[in-house]
């Protein structure tokens, strides 16, 4: 009833808009083309009648059962007419039909899981995570006052005129603007981000292509990811090696289960069984904890999946490869201690 | 999805990148710091390509020691046991003596033949402890047998080796302890 009568004002004070004003408007020599259009009325705009006063028919409301009349079908809808299928292709933003996340399982883009929880990460959340939390802890007593530090981009010294509204200049000692070091806390506990392996084969491009699907295979096998292939960039004249022209290297990067589960075979089976391996050299890393190392050809054999059926594989064309564990530790001091509590040794000078 | 503004970036410096579209989420790092980049929206449809997997199967891994655990693999085969990992190599067990490579010499036989004929070098070598009082029962029980089973064969072959020294210089017994004198010199 009240939503009847709202409607009722609705409609009465809707076509106020629509009237012309009753203040007279200044005289104005300017002519516009939407003078001479005739006057709107609300009813050329709007239907007026509202749908909440139409009347249905008591048979036609009886009628109306859409459980009876779906179980008194004999044959199943065809599957369009009940199930969603994503748009194939992404026609931009302003396409009437979006496709859905890649959340949704009904999106062409969904990849189910995870299934399993991989021991690597077990151990993680059990026992590396606290660990770490407790090694980095550092004991401030109670209103203590960090020491202000210098800015990290210093700012130029006025001795010149040129020096106005130059850009800040970079750190003393390079270019490189480092990343931010912040004290562990409990919600920043350096983990394991992401793993690439990837895997240079020079022979691709100067003898025939089957280096690379012989080298994407093993990389495949030992990684349960798909691999993505890149061409070169750079030129190489010993190898014939041409930027943009050959395709040189194949890549996998593995996240989430898929990540822990080759870490784990890595660290417990394949590490151990390489002859006379030291461990990961002390200084590896790129200064904002991702740290790499390499495994020969000989090495990459010992895969458990390789080695299950290595007479698929020629023997010359087992690729080697470079493994990068990309953590989020911000320093490689951080990642060195991540990574030796999860079981990876590192020899030499350990360069922080 | 939920940024649909795939972008064309096209290099100014090189002639033929007109061409070149790339998804935006993956542009190489090094073409995107190489040079400047025009931006213009890219009207195309986009094919979405179904993400491919490769089929895994769960494999039990058995370490040398028994434990075992369960991984996704593209191994077919359900169980995988290891002879040589973690549990049993000596760089994840540092102080493991078992796993050290030190020579076996429970009855001194080594020490007595460098003592005898060896060299001064590695006449003076320290002779490796066997740490029999950190291990269990049943191993030191069974050190104590092998142990004991050795020293009698030892001295099997040591009255051996008597018999043919003495049948060798029949006519004099003396010299044979004189040469063994001298040998030790």
């Amino acid at each position: 009833m009240a939503a009847r009568e709202q409607s009722r004002y609705l409609a009465r004070a809707l076509p106020r808009a629509f009237m012309p004003s009753a203040r007279p408007q200044p005289f104005l020599g300017r002519r516009n083309a939407s003078d001479e259009a005739p006057a709107r009325r609300l009813s050329d705009e709007l239907e007026t009648a509202s749908s909440l006063t139409t009347v249905v028919s008591e048979d036609a409301a009886k009628s109306f059962d859409p459980a009876a009349q779906a179980k008194s079908r004999k044959s199943k809808l065809p599957r369009s007419r009940y199930q969603f299928r994503s748009p194939k292709y992404d026609r931009g933003p302003l396409h009437p039909h979006q496709p859905p996340p890649p959340s949704d399982p009904s999106s062409r883009l969904f990849v189910p899981g995870p299934f399993t929880l991989p021991r690597a990460e077990q151990t993680y959340n059990s026992t590396v995570a606290s660990d770490i939390l407790t090694l980095c802890y550092v004991h401030t007593p109670p209103g203590f006052k960090p020491p202000p530090k210098a800015p990290r981009l210093r700012e130029w010294d006025d001795s010149s005129p040129y020096h106005k509204n130059r850009p800040l200049r970079g750190p003393r000692g390079g270019d490189v603007l480092r990343l931010l070091r912040k004290p562990i806390r409990f919600n920043n506990i350096p983990k394991i981000e992401r793993i690439t392996i990837h895997s240079y084969v020079k022979n691709a491009a100067h003898e025939n292509s089957s280096w690379l699907h012989v080298a994407g295979m093993a990389i495949q096998a030992i990684s349960n990811t798909r691999v993505e292939t890149f061409k070169s960039k750079s030129s190489v004249a010993t190898w014939s090696i041409a930027p943009g022209r050959d395709t040189v290297a194949v890549k996998a990067e593995l996240q989430g289960e898929t990540m822990y589960h080759f870490l784990g075979k890595l660290i417990d089976v394949v590490l151990p069984r390489i002859k006379d391996w030291p461990g990961i050299k002390g200084s590896s890393g790129d200064s904002s904890g991702n740290i790499t190392f390499g495994l020969v050809p000989e090495n990459v054999a010992m895969f458990p999946e390789i080695e299950v059926n290595y007479d698929m594989y020629p023997p010359k064309m087992i690729p080697g490869c470079h493994i990068t564990l990309h953590t989020t530790a911000k320093a490689d001091k951080d990642a060195r201690l991540l990574l030796s509590a999860m079981g990876i040794p590192f020899y030499g000078k350990i360069v922080h | 999805m939920s940024m649909h503004t795939s972008l064309r970036r096209a290099a100014a410096t090189l002639p033929n990148s007109t061409t070149t579209i790339l998804p935006t989420g993956r542009l190489p790092a090094s073409q995107s710091n190489a040079t400047t980049f025009v931006c213009s929206q890219c009207r195309h449809a986009t094919l979405l390509r179904r993400p491919k997997r490769p089929y895994t199967f769960t494999q039990l891994i058995t370490l040398s020691d028994g434990s075992a655990f369960t991984h996704r693999t593209t191994s077919p085969a359900p169980v995988y046991r290891s002879t040589r990992d973690t549990r049993n190599s000596l760089l994840w067990n540092p102080s493991s003596s078992k796993l050290m490579n030190v020579e076996e010499d429970e009855a001194g036989r080594l020490a007595a033949f460098r003592a005898r004929f060896g060299r001064s070098f590695d006449a003076n070598t320290p002779v490796a402890e066997t740490s029999s009082s950190s291990k269990d029962p049943a191993t030191k029980k069974a050190e104590e047998e092998a142990a004991k089973a050795q020293a009698q064969a030892e001295q099997e072959e040591e009255d051996n080796l008597l018999d043919l020294i003495s049948s060798f210089g029949q006519n004099e017994p003396q010299p044979t302890g004189k040469m063994a004198e001298k040998k030790k010199k």
